[in-house]
């Protein structure tokens, strides 16, 4: 098949230096559907978005039908039969289905005006050659959102695109809505348009695809067939490792209660329980996992827990002292907090590093301040930070350079570093790894061992079921506000639990 | 620290030098003007005294704002606050009759009491009714503005006067004046030096900066985020309050109308071109003070009106506000590009 676009040595580098996608040379065949694969963060949607005009590259070429091309702006990689579909609907939800997909382009009329009538010929015609099932219309507002992602898709169409690049088209759509996309988008290569798909889901990327490129942390690990390969391989090839991921759990015997959550209930403004009659404990060198669909509670449980919201019904308890009630301050004596949001809850990324790790310490342990409480001792912060730096090797130029200057995974090296060394008899870990390349992963899963060796007891609230099997004792299932199951990590497997995730309750005849 | 030098100083010249195109389009000789501008205000005794004097209400409301808004509160209730503490000094001023060592700072404390009891009031109103401080600072400066103006027409008001204004107040708190130096200059240096130690050094300041950059952050991490917003607002308060006390007690030694002038705002301006650094600030006002107190002689000497003044004050403003942030845009492409051509060899 004839090579259509050739991208050569491509490398993107965002201010100031995350290298997003680095030296990947890749080509596109005409009337191929094309699978990018990788990580979050592997660089993929960067790619095609360089491709797109979106962002510009700072090094390499691209080459349309041997032409060498360098798109300014997505207005001009359309006009040369270059579109994409983004990952998010961006359509005018009041305006009809024709409405949209003529916008920016309209037939116009002798006065200047939009000329309806041919506008929705040209429409319907389009519709009825590539055989989209769609209302012309209907309001973009009351169409389902496969239907939507359709208009999107025929927006471009009908700008006479002939390569579609589309954004993870599947993470919006039902299960149902997946394979009619997919016969759509079979039917399009067979007219002999292009498309590259951008996805993470393997199994999906193999049935449709004809050939895979992987990417991995920026870098274009290959290209393959798709019917050369299966899924374990491309696993392997996007993470780098073999995704037989090993346990890190030893059998070890608990200590006494520390932390315990009686009879919590939360419910929010508008009389829907968040939370509903939460009990459970959590043991000196015990790790406890809470799996579950992100919103189904997990964002009520850590806020109730740190105090963020007001608890009205239930009790909150560490080592016995009855934390319901108290302020944040006094709660902090007991809990340490790592959340899943770095940026919002976990550090002020425009102050230093220094302020950053200072937090908390500064009211909890009396040497970081002088003159009872009053002033701030800055030298014993600075060996406190130079200690951080050592014992959890982090990477870092000066410690006065603001947060954002860190990695993302050494931001969360400090953080943990930093709620690590206060001394609390709880950990409460919200998402601890969220957004980490997979090296700074396997760090903070020792880090948390390491906790649990110290006797802590360790709350691990996570949606990666495969972390929580790697490291918790024990796994409560979180569904609609409810805790529906408390299992043993080593009497259950993923199935299991993602069953109880995602239905709340045991699958009523177990297979095997 | 030298990146922000650095940039500021680029950012004046690069704004001189637009005032300078303005002035040779209007047929104005641009160095001629400028020559005037500075001898009346820096080169001379006479003229950097009365600059650094014009300095203080323009650095200690920047500085209330600055500390404010580095904090988190939105504090705009700067002209208010001045009026407010001006109000209060020049009451002292009247009823009290102390030796001046005492007298003097009783009114400065005076002032400053007024200033914070104007921002308390907004304080308060966010933490009773969750109303945001940056529309009730606002309004309290309508209402301290009508409030000030109706207490110097009638219960103060100097019956020997043709325009609403005090009598003046007891001859000892008027600020000392060496030579052709006032007093009031010491009073702001003080006050810049303590909010700096407390800013930069105590446990509380950093408290407000870590607050000021993400409060939800501060909150987790046991900060008293409600109680620190009160006593920043009052801190900020007190701030503007000494202004307007000094503004009566180194000049016209009462409250006469129209006395809080522009101070205020131009202080709120130089908090935004400083980006809320203190040193900035100071160094800021220094330098608008000098543009102010130089436009009378360089309208004395040249052409050109002292409302130019303004012009050059906006173009500083907008180059130095939009430079800095383009600055570092500039510099994070040249390491990206940098980096990018590494990665090629």
């Amino acid at each position: 098949m004839q090579i259509l676009i050739e991208m050569k040595e491509i490398i993107k580098v965002f201010p100031p230096n995350v290298i997003a996608v680095d030296n990947v040379t890749a080509d596109f065949r005409k009337g191929e559907i094309h699978a990018i694969v990788g990580e979050n963060g592997a660089g993929k949607s960067t790619l095609m978005k360089v491709l797109y005009g979106l962002e510009h590259h700072n090094q390499g070429e691209i080459y349309l039908e041997g032409q060498r091309v360098n798109f300014q702006d997505p207005g001009e990689a359309i006009a040369h039969g270059i579109g994409m579909v983004h990952q998010e609907i961006l359509l005018i939800p009041q305006y009809t289905v024709w409405e949209n997909i003529v916008m920016g382009a309209e037939p116009v009329n002798f006065f200047g005006m939009i000329d309806r009538q041919t506008a929705r010929q040209l429409v319907q015609k389009k519709i009825d050659e590539f055989q989209f099932n769609l209302n012309i219309d209907a309001k973009v507002d009351d169409i389902s959102v496969a239907a939507a992602q359709k208009v999107e898709i025929l927006k471009l169409l009908y700008r006479n695109v002939s390569v579609l690049i589309l954004d993870e088209p599947t993470a919006v759509l039902t299960p149902q809505e997946i394979p009619q996309l997919f016969n759509e988008l079979r039917r399009l290569r067979d007219l002999g348009h292009t498309i590259l798909f951008i996805s993470h889901h393997l199994e999906e990327v193999l049935s449709l695809s004809d050939r895979i490129t992987v990417m991995r942390k920026g870098k274009k690990i290959a290209t393959v067939q798709a019917s050369e390969t299966n899924k374990s391989d491309l696993a392997h090839m996007m993470v780098g490792r073999n995704v037989l991921f090993t346990t890190l759990r030893e059998k070890k015997t608990v200590g006494k209660q520390i932390f315990s959550i009686e009879n919590l209930t939360y419910i929010d403004g508008s009389q829907h329980k968040g939370l509903e009659n939460i009990n459970f404990k959590v043991h000196e060198r015990e790790i406890v996992g809470i799996a579950g669909v992100e919103g189904n509670g997990q964002f009520e449980l850590v806020n109730s827990i740190m105090g963020l919201i007001p608890t009205k019904e239930g009790s909150i308890r560490v080592n016995d002292v009855n934390l319901t009630k108290a302020d944040i301050l006094k709660r902090r004596q007991y809990i340490s907090f790592v959340s899943q949001n770095r940026g919002k809850m976990g550090a002020a990324v425009k102050a230093s590093i220094l302020e950053n790790v200072m937090m908390t310490h500064h009211r909890l342990n009396p040497q970081f301040t002088r003159w009872k409480g009053l002033l701030l001792n800055d030298q014993y912060a600075r060996k406190f930070t130079e200690q951080i730096e050592q014992q959890f090797s982090v990477v870092m130029d000066r410690m006065d350079n603001p947060f954002h200057s860190l990695s993302g995974g050494n931001q969360q090296k400090v953080i943990l570093g930093r709620e690590l060394l206060l001394a609390t008899p709880f950990v409460l870990l919200d998402q601890p790894t969220r957004g980490l390349d997979v090296g700074s992963i396997e760090y903070v899963h020792e880090l948390i061992l390491e906790m649990r060796d110290q006797n802590r007891a360790i709350l691990l609230i996570s949606a990666d079921l495969e972390e929580l099997f790697r490291i918790a004792d024990r796994i409560l299932v979180l569904h609609r506000g409810k805790i529906v199951a408390d299992l043993p990590t080593d009497q259950t497997d993923i199935e299991e639990v993602g069953y109880l995730m995602l239905e709340g309750k045991e699958r009523s005849c177990k297979e095997n | 620290m030298q990146r922000k030098l650095i940039s500021g100083i680029i950012g004046i010249f690069i704004a001189l030098l637009i005032g300078a195109i303005i002035m040779l389009l209007q047929g104005y000789d641009p160095l001629q003007t400028y020559g005037a501008l500075f001898n009346f205000s820096l080169f001379g005794l006479f003229p950097f005294a009365t600059t650094l004097r014009n300095s203080v209400p323009l650095i200690l409301t920047g500085l209330s704002a600055s500390v404010a808004f580095a904090s988190g509160p939105i504090n705009l209730g700067q002209p208010g606050q001045l009026l407010m503490g001006a109000l209060f000094a020049t009451i002292g001023g009247l009823y009290f009759d102390l030796p001046p060592w005492l007298m003097i700072p009783v009114l400065l404390l005076l002032s400053m009491l007024g200033g914070a009891l104007w921002s308390g009031v907004a304080a308060m109103l966010r933490k009773w009714f969750n109303m945001d401080e940056f529309i009730t600072t606002l309004m309290l400066n309508m209402i301290a503005d009508f409030f000030t103006f109706w207490a110097i027409s009638y219960p103060f008001f100097d019956r020997s006067a043709y325009s609403p204004m005090t009598p003046q107040i007891n001859t000892k708190g008027w600020l000392p004046i060496w030579g052709e130096f006032n007093s009031n200059v010491i009073v702001m240096i003080l006050a810049f030096a303590v909010i700096y130690f407390v800013f930069n050094r105590l446990t509380a300041g950093y408290e407000w900066r870590i607050t000021g950059h993400n409060s939800l952050f501060a909150r987790l991490g046991g900060v008293k985020i409600d109680k620190n917003y009160v006593t920043v607002m009052l801190v900020t308060g007190a701030l503007a309050g000494l202004a307007g006390g000094l503004v009566v007690m180194a000049g016209p030694h009462r409250f006469l109308k129209g006395l809080g002038a522009n101070y205020a705002w131009d202080g709120v301006m130089i908090a935004v071109v400083a980006n809320n650094g203190l040193i900035g600030t100071l160094l800021y006002g220094l330098f608008f003070s000098a543009l102010q107190t130089g436009s009378l002689g360089m309208e004395l000497i040249t052409a050109v009106p002292k409302e130019f003044i303004m012009v050059l004050q906006a173009v500083i403003v907008l180059v130095i506000v939009a430079g800095r942030g383009y600055l570092d845009i500039f510099l994070d492409k040249t390491v990206a590009k940098r980096k990018a051509r590494e990665r090629t060899t």
